[in-house]
């Protein structure tokens, strides 16, 4: 599994614009997107369009997209598994093997199946062209509970800490030729987590005390950091008007 | 588990997300009162071991393997409320920086596992910590107990979601989900069993779920009071479940189970075997001998089913639970001994 954005760095237009600006625009494009009817499948291929061009833009390389894509392949699978189950009266369908596949079953698949690729890759575009702790500032200023965001944050910076500490555990683990193959060896690997609790609550705890040395009274100041503007309410003003536009002439011409 | 976009409609989606919250505001305002400034650092640290704990797999068979949940790991090491904010924002950040779980679906998500996961499990540690013996095997138990219907029980309310959204049959989601979630429990309970064991062994005053010592050192906590909110609690966790006994069993299974469904399009379900090994078992396709309506004895098998688990697991805990009380003099003295770890909590 791919650790999670960084936020890579970049020069384009879209790394620039104001963070408060890309939650909003590119939440919003997902809920349209979603709300969207299945059946009017040009319309999906549009918004996809619509992603793949600030992609583009942003310069993100298309195999860094596709490796943070696959993370929804795992859940479409199991659902491709039910869909011999569904709806067994609905007329049409194909037949293999057997298992009989209705045309209403295959609808379900696609509408999940694209909007869970659609809303990845949205929030794929967010994550490429912003940094963490931009988002972090942003939905603070957009009035997200405060204490929940600063949480958020904090637990991003140390998640790599963690995360590479038990790399390290386990790589000691490996050196000195131990392998965890059957359930029966959980206990081992309960204990080295045990031990990684202890010394991220104990560096918590060693935290704590710092910031308060450094004047820490519960409050973090985020600080200013880019302003929202004109261009901000211009790209949210535009994105969220495609996706509308997008989504009306769906629900009126359908399956056009 | 992450629910993706596009996996359930918009009432589903808008109703669990308008409960996690409100709930969550309140999680939070209750953790805020307890934990004061220490709160953003205490439990950011922690969601990022929660984080970290997810991302390693443990093995389950040959080359399979899986990876934890961590709510009631969570709910043993920081209590409920703040359990459930780590795994809120644990979720937060997969839903927005690996596009793990829609952001959409992200009420749906927070319910399930940081809110119907949490609490199910916290329910069952107190419920247990009291019916089962106070040693370290009963609370174990009670934590391995705890940790596999967490995982069930969430699993059980993502289904729940999809079949309300129309996505996947109720019929199919409920079993098939929740019989997969089974076998991912056991790996689930014995992960989170192991951790709380390491933890209790080294600074058994961070494992805030165990205080098995309270007659002695905490007799407050036996008040009017407490044990009023106790049974109160009881009561309400009987009522949830009989409720989902008695009114979502019928409906799960009033249409047969994939296998049995796909038996009888082939034809080969009368191939069975008139009178099988298990031919003789009490409920026999969950239906109660004796009642005619199928739909009550489904609904009744189901009641008399959860309470004969709920029984089983409360002998097995009370006779495990005996034998090693009586094998070790208790635990009394793990709890005065000098931490490892430096300074108590209550110090930093």
């Amino acid at each position: 599994m791919p650790l999670l954005a960084e936020g890579r760095a970049g020069k384009s237009p879209l790394h620039r614009l104001d963070a408060r600006a890309k939650i909003l625009g590119f939440v919003g494009f997902t809920v349209v997107v979603v709300s969207t009817p299945a059946h009017a499948v040009w319309a999906f291929i549009l918004y996809a369009t619509v992603l793949v061009f600030l992609l583009g833009l942003a310069r993100v390389p298309p195999a860094y997209v596709l490796r943070r894509i696959l993370v929804v392949v795992p859940f479409l699978l199991v659902v491709a598994c039910f869909l011999p189950f569904f709806h067994r009266a609905g007329a049409g369908g194909y037949s293999l093997g057997g298992l009989h596949v209705t045309g209403e079953g295959l609808l379900v698949l696609w509408n999940a199946g694209a909007k869970a690729v659609l809303g990845a890759l949205s929030m794929i575009v967010l994550g490429a062209t912003t940094g963490f702790s931009d988002i972090v500032w942003g939905f603070e200023r957009l009035r997200a509970p405060k204490v929940l965001i600063l949480i958020v944050g904090f637990m991003y910076r140390y998640s790599f800490v963690f995360v590479e500490e038990a790399r390290r555990m386990r790589r000691a683990m490996t050196s000195r030729n131990y392998r965890a193959r059957w359930l029966w060896n959980i206990p081992v690997l309960g204990h080295m987590l045990g031990a990684l609790f202890l010394r991220s609550y104990s560096r918590g705890e060693r935290v704590y005390v710092a910031m308060l040395s450094r004047g820490y009274e519960g409050t973090i100041h985020l600080g200013e950091r880019t302003t929202f503007g004109l261009t901000g309410a211009a790209f949210v003003g535009s994105i969220l008007a495609l996706a509308v536009t997008i989504r009306t002439l769906a629900s009126i011409w359908g399956a056009a | 588990m992450h629910i993706p976009d596009g996996f359930i409609d918009a009432p589903t989606a808008v109703a669990a997300g308008a409960v996690s919250v409100g709930l969550i505001a309140y999680a939070l305002r209750k953790t805020g009162k307890h934990l004061g400034e220490r709160t953003v650092p205490l439990l950011g640290v922690t969601a990022a071991f929660i984080f970290a704990a997810q991302m390693l797999n443990f093995p389950v068979a040959g080359g399979t393997s899986g990876h934890v949940l961590g709510a009631v790991l969570c709910v043993a090491l920081v209590g409920p409320w703040a359990a459930a904010i780590v795994m809120t924002a644990v979720l937060l950040v997969q839903a927005l920086g690996m596009a793990d779980g829609g952001i959409t679906a992200l009420g749906a998500n927070v319910f399930n596992m940081g809110l119907v996961a949490v609490l199910v499990g916290f329910g069952l540690l107190a419920v247990l910590k009291r019916l089962l013996p106070r040693t370290l095997t009963g609370y174990m138990i009670s934590v391995a107990v705890a940790s596999w219907v967490s995982v069930v029980a969430a699993s059980a309310a993502a289904s729940l979601e999809l079949a309300l959204s129309g996505t996947v049959p109720l019929g199919v989601a409920l079993p098939t989900m929740i019989s997969v979630h089974m076998i991912i429990g056991l790996g689930e309970a014995a992960i989170t069993t192991a951790v709380v064991g390491a933890v209790l062994a080294a600074r058994p005053d961070l494992v805030g779920s165990f205080d098995l010592s309270l007659p002695r050192s905490r007799p407050a906590l036996h008040g009017a009071g407490r044990r009023t909110r106790f049974w109160a609690f009881v009561a309400g966790t009987v009522v949830v479940a009989v409720a989902l006994a008695v009114f979502v069993a019928p409906f799960a299974s009033s249409s047969p189970d994939g296998l049995e469904r796909v038996a009888a399009d082939q034809g080969f379900e009368s191939a069975a075997t008139a009178e099988p090994l298990w031919g003789s078992s009490p409920f026999g396709d969950y239906q109660m001998p004796g009642v005619a309506n199928g739909k009550v004895a489904t609904a009744v098998a189901g009641l008399v089913g959860t309470l004969i688990l709920f029984a089983l697991v409360l002998l097995t805990g009370r006779v495990l639970g005996r034998r090693r009380a009586a094998a070790s003099p208790g635990l009394a003295g793990a709890q005065d001994s000098p931490s490892d770890f430096g300074a108590p909590r209550g110090q930093a």
